[in-house]
């Protein structure tokens, strides 16, 4: 064995890293997506 | 003011003890389903008989909380009740009390289903007793201040448990735990530490609960 | 109503692009730079990412649990839509916290899930909020679904520090050792880089979320719009 150390980890890092960077990106364009149809609603009722 | 809010809850509870019955079979045949989950190999099911009663009672507990608030929507009587003089505080913890009661009386009706289903038997019933009592305690406060919201949703009947099922985790894990403990065996005499996390538990939400109901029901 | 989280009009975009930047050089550091853990190998460089999200989870649900208090103390709608924000944004990084856990934990412990308490708490956590998130889905009347969320969320939050406790006793008497989520002082700089690149994203995504919250409440409370037509006309 290596003494203890975990090997080939890098498909897991990858997973981890790209989850976190596709979550936020998703949520991120929806908050900013609801938010462009908030202000047009609210700039047509005026 | 307290005492008129618990006794008029009692007296309510006994009026529809036939609801108390179909709670109680339906946490029966709660009990009876797990144990098909399971198998029947008897050291497993008395290994996790302690969960099947828990579970079985929280899933009842959905059932009776939901009810407490039934008869206020009813006739609209929340807004009556509460242009009495008497608080809504007395209010809440006239219904915590009765539904608590109420749990108790499950708990302990559920046991000789427990001992004879899942060869779950113990000597120290007293302790086993006191278990059920903290335990559905903690169900009770936190459950009736949803119950009081959710009464007036449409969709109750789900939200109701989404609400209450991860808050009451520590309370669940405690009685578990506490309760298996009495069933298996103690040998290190873990149970009052357990005691002591369902006790203070209890006191955390009774005392919050009570605190906030009166801005759930205020209008 | 003033301030309906309008305020600092440019700010959430400036933090957004910030965290941007922080992230992707604090990862770049943490993947490329930073050198392998002795032990955990590649694998520990997940905690670059994994640790920052669990300071800004637990950091977006005090705020939450903080707007929720001062709404019912001031009754100023800003609070509500605020809370909400911080609600759905810890949502999001609590769902992360729990995937990046999973993904950490499969080649370190061989199974998906090992019921650390930190880990646990977060999962528990996650389900209380989606539970309040769905409680403001299904209440209509605007000043119920505030005071019952805000009520719901002050709950759910004193319970986190009970539930952490009990999962951790609980789960003490089956695993005798605890995760080594422990970060070495050698490896601080990818974690602070991303821990700050995450804060400023979050404090976008909150901000930009009040300000949806607060349209629609305005849009809600408005009085509705009288008709063209007179009363009686047929359209």
């Amino acid at each position: 064995m290596n003494g203890g150390m975990i090997t080939g980890g890098w498909n897991f890092v990858v997973a981890a890293y790209s989850l976190t960077a596709i979550v936020l990106t998703i949520y991120g364009v929806s908050v900013i997506t609801r938010l462009r149809t908030e202000i047009a609603r609210s700039s047509e009722e005026q | 003011m307290l005492t008129a809010a618990l006794r008029k809850e009692l007296l309510l509870q006994w009026r529809s003890r036939a609801q108390f019955m179909a709670v109680f079979v339906f946490g029966a045949a709660a009990l009876l389903l797990f144990s098909f989950a399971v198998g029947p190999v008897a050291e497993m099911l008395r290994q996790f008989s302690a969960g099947f009663l828990w579970l079985g009672l929280l899933l009842s507990s959905t059932l009776t909380l939901a009810e407490s608030f039934h008869g206020e929507m009813e006739n609209r009587a929340m807004e009556g009740l509460l242009l009495l003089p008497s608080n809504p505080r007395a209010l809440y913890y006239g219904k915590a009390i009765a539904n608590w009661l109420q749990l108790v009386l499950l708990g302990i009706a559920l046991v000789p289903v427990m001992v004879v289903l899942y060869d779950a038997g113990t000597t120290r019933i007293g302790l086993l007793v006191l278990v059920i009592a903290l335990g559905t305690a903690g169900l009770s406060a936190p459950g009736t201040l949803y119950a009081a919201m959710t009464a007036q949703v449409r969709s109750k009947q789900t939200l109701l448990p989404l609400l209450l099922f991860p808050l009451i985790v520590p309370a669940l894990l405690a009685s578990v735990k506490a309760t298996s403990l009495i069933i298996l065996g103690d040998p290190m005499h873990q149970v009052t530490s357990w005691i002591v996390l369902l006790a203070a538990f209890d006191a955390i939400y009774w005392s919050l609960c009570g605190l906030l109901f009166g801005r759930v029901v205020e209008e | 109503m003033h301030n309906d989280n309008h305020r600092f009009s440019r700010l959430p975009w400036v933090l957004l692009g910030l965290g941007i930047v922080f992230l992707a050089i604090g990862s770049y550091i943490g993947l490329f730079v930073a050198p392998p853990e002795a032990l955990m190998g590649q694998v520990q460089r997940i905690m670059y990412v994994h640790v920052p999200t669990a300071w800004n989870a637990l950091l977006a649900m005090t705020f939450a649990f903080f707007c929720a208090v001062v709404f019912l103390f001031k009754s100023d709608w800003k609070w509500d839509a605020r809370m909400e924000a911080a609600i759905e944004v810890g949502v999001v990084l609590a769902f992360l916290l729990c995937c990046q856990g999973a993904i950490w934990a499969k080649p370190t412990w061989g199974v998906w899930w090992d019921w650390d308490p930190r880990l646990t708490t977060t999962a528990v956590l996650l389900f209380a909020f989606l539970g309040i998130l769905a409680l403001r889905k299904f209440v209509e009347d605007p000043v119920r679904r505030a005071i019952w969320s805000a009520v719901a969320t002050i709950i759910a939050y004193v319970d986190v520090p009970i539930v952490y406790f009990s999962v951790r006793w609980w789960n003490s008497l089956h695993q005798l050792q605890s995760n080594p989520n422990t970060v070495s002082r050698q490896f601080w700089l990818p974690l602070r880089m991303n821990a700050f690149g995450i804060l400023f994203l979050m404090t976008a995504f909150i901000m930009l979320r009040a300000r949806v919250g607060s349209l629609r409440l305005k849009h809600e409370l408005a009085p509705p719009p009288v008709p063209a037509g007179a009363i009686g006309e047929t359209v």
